[in-house]
């Protein structure tokens, strides 16, 4: 205990009495690392999250129900659909039907008969443009022409991909119409059945689920695709409180409604690769930090080495009055847990309190993301706890290195 | 009572091949109570003498006890503890803590021996005060004059009670007055019966020790007693 309070008063007394602009430089350089540590890997998995976000948000819901693998579409539909609007915690739900067809473009100027017909194969989705649009705010990602009316008929939404004036961006990855814009007419074949659309809009959005998908109204799709039993084959569900999925999806779990659908909150409705991808992205960004990590503790290392090697004297003459080496010690390693929780503080203030708050409202534009800052306080916190431990082995070695010589030899300036 | 007892004490340096002899066998003896001046040329051993009898450097031969305790092979953590305990130090530049005010300065030995916060402070300031350094108790070592340092280590000399004093050329650094001054105070605090060990090459400031200790080229080549001066035993 008396160790200690020496120790204590010493440290202290060398970071008051210690030069402004030398301690903000270390606060600094432990700042950095401790931003090091959280952002690189924070934005390399808020580019997955803002994936995930923008998934949850424009197409899935919190709440997914699809169908059994042992059916082929969701069963007793509408009695899903009834259920869900007796919950609270419902706001909105948008029922989908899927299928599957090929789009053709450009029939009318076709002169070639015998040459390749302008066609692509799509994903059809059916819906009802209001609930679908409060679900999944669909219409904010129409780029050309105009959302879906309720009650028209014969239009239909392409998403950006289908087409080759916005897919040609990324090479020949997708199968493309050309040169369709807002007003111009596409066939769409469902096995037999051939319907033609007048192109309403094109949509774009970060979420690929939307740029390679087509939308008509439901009461087309199942007139297109034969679906007499207003069986859907996805609901995508809305929460007034999206981290209450879980106990919703329970709810309609005990009410039986398993039976007719697979009910899965969003995040187990997540496909397993963009766990693994978000798992990787935050190993890497450790891994990268964790370099900044091995910088600043040399760092602090130099810092408190020099301090001590320029105070050997004086730690040899407080040897020689008696004042233990282990008090002298902690008088070094207090100053580097003082850098390291100053340091820390910043950092965590500057990650929660600035940067996260303003990559939520301004998020960074990847092709496939709107990339946001993600930090977990507990990822933090084990963060912080590392940068702490290693700081105090920097701040220590130097000490023990220094107050091991000889005490005589410290006070003369022998080596 | 013999506080100090060495016999036959050698320290040789080694360094590469060259072998440097700085104590060829010396012997001496200190009483409680005495004031005892370490003369000598320059190179003569006088301070690392001093530095094997105030237990900062182990002898490389010889028997050195002090307070009736064999010290020469002392582990390092005991002699810290030792010279804690027993001994106070005045170096040649003071040798202050630079982050410590004046009154924490003295505190330093006394908190290492556990002596409570406000006890030791109070120790501290009544010490400064004895040493003429009333109201400077909150100075830095930076805001004191040469003079006022050394009286702030001759205070965290001597706040612990330690039954030997070892000055390494307390004057050195100094004016005459102020060494002067520091004379005094050193001679004052043997009158109360303090033991004190002084290494120093001015004549002028031996007037208070009973006894002076010639060395030349690592042995004691005379002792002088000054029959003015009695010894306090």
């Amino acid at each position: 205990m008396r160790t200690f309070r020496i120790g204590l008063l010493l440290g202290l007394r060398q970071i008051q009495r210690a030069s402004v602009w030398t301690t903000l430089l270390i606060i600094s350089v432990m700042m950095l690392t401790f931003l090091n540590l959280i952002a690189v890997s924070g934005v390399l998995v808020g580019l997955i999250a803002g994936a995930e976000n923008a998934v949850r948000e424009n197409s899935l819901g919190d709440v997914v129900i699809s169908t059994r693998s042992d059916e082929d579409h969701i069963l007793n539909t509408q009695a899903i659909v009834r259920e869900l609007d007796t919950y609270t915690e419902v706001t909105t739900r948008s029922v989908r039907y899927l299928g599957s067809g090929e789009l053709e473009a450009n029939y009318k100027e076709r002169r070639d008969l015998q040459g390749d017909a302008d066609v692509t194969n799509v994903k059809v989705t059916g819906i009802d443009p209001i609930s679908e649009n409060n679900t999944s705010n669909l219409s904010e990602y129409v780029v050309e022409g105009s959302y879906l009316s309720p009650d028209e008929e014969g239009m239909i939404l392409i998403g950006a991909y289908y087409l080759s004036q916005y897919a040609e961006l990324y090479g020949d990855i997708f199968e493309t119409v050309e040169d369709v814009h807002p007003g111009d007419t596409v066939r769409l074949t469902a096995g037999d059945i051939q319907k033609e659309f007048t192109v309403k809009g094109i949509l774009q959005s970060k979420v690929d689920d939307v740029n390679l998908n087509t939308y008509i109204s439901e009461r087309e799709f199942r007139r297109l695709f034969g679906r007499i039993d207003q069986n859907a084959d996805l609901i995508a569900v809305k929460l007034v409180d999206p981290t209450t999925n879980q106990s919703v999806k329970d709810s309609l779990v005990q009410s039986g409604l398993d039976r007719f659908a697979k009910i899965q909150t969003f995040e187990e409705g997540t496909p397993k690769f963009l766990a693994d991808i978000k798992k990787t992205f935050n190993l890497l960004g450790t891994f990268i930090g964790s370099i900044g990590l091995v910088v600043a503790s040399i760092t602090i290392f130099i810092i408190i080495f020099i301090n001590a090697l320029s105070r050997r004297r004086n730690i040899g003459i407080l040897k020689g009055i008696g004042i233990s080496e282990r008090a002298i010690e902690i008088a070094y390693v207090l100053q580097a847990i003082f850098y390291a929780l100053a340091g820390s503080a910043l950092g965590a203030f500057l990650t929660y309190g600035v940067l996260i708050p303003y990559f939520d409202v301004n998020p960074i534009q990847f092709p496939f993301s709107e990339g946001i800052l993600v930090a977990e306080p507990l990822s933090t916190f084990y963060k912080f706890i590392t940068l702490f431990f290693t700081t105090l082995i920097a701040g220590f070695l130097p000490a023990w290195l220094i107050t091991r010589q000889n005490t005589l030899n410290s006070i003369l300036g022998r080596k | 009572m013999k506080l100090i007892k060495a016999k036959d004490i050698y320290r040789t340096f080694i360094t590469g091949d060259l072998e440097t002899h700085v104590l060829k066998g010396v012997d001496i003896e200190v009483e409680e109570g005495e004031f005892v001046a370490i003369m000598g040329k320059s190179g003569a051993g006088k301070s690392t003498l001093m530095y094997q009898l105030s237990v900062l450097d182990h002898p490389t031969s010889g028997n050195l006890t002090v307070d009736n305790i064999d010290v020469s092979q002392l582990p390092e953590s005991e002699q810290t503890e030792f010279r804690l305990n027993t001994l106070g130090y005045i170096f040649q530049d003071y040798a202050l803590a630079p982050d410590l005010d004046a009154s924490e300065n003295v505190m330093l030995p006394l908190l290492m021996k556990g002596e409570d916060w406000d006890k030791a402070r109070e120790k501290a300031v009544q010490m400064l005060e004895s040493v003429g350094l009333k109201n400077k108790e909150e100075n830095l070592p930076a805001q004191l004059s040469g003079g006022e340092q050394q009286r702030v280590a001759v205070a965290r000399a001597i706040v612990g009670s330690p039954k030997i004093i070892f000055a390494d050329e307390p004057t050195a650094n100094l004016d005459s007055i102020s060494g002067q001054a520091i004379i005094d105070l050193l001679g004052k605090l043997n009158e109360r019966g303090q033991t004190i060990v002084i290494v120093t090459h001015e004549e002028e400031y031996t007037k208070y020790c009973n006894r002076i200790v010639r060395m030349e080229d690592g042995l004691i080549v005379k002792e002088e007693i000054n029959r003015k001066i009695k010894s306090k035993k």
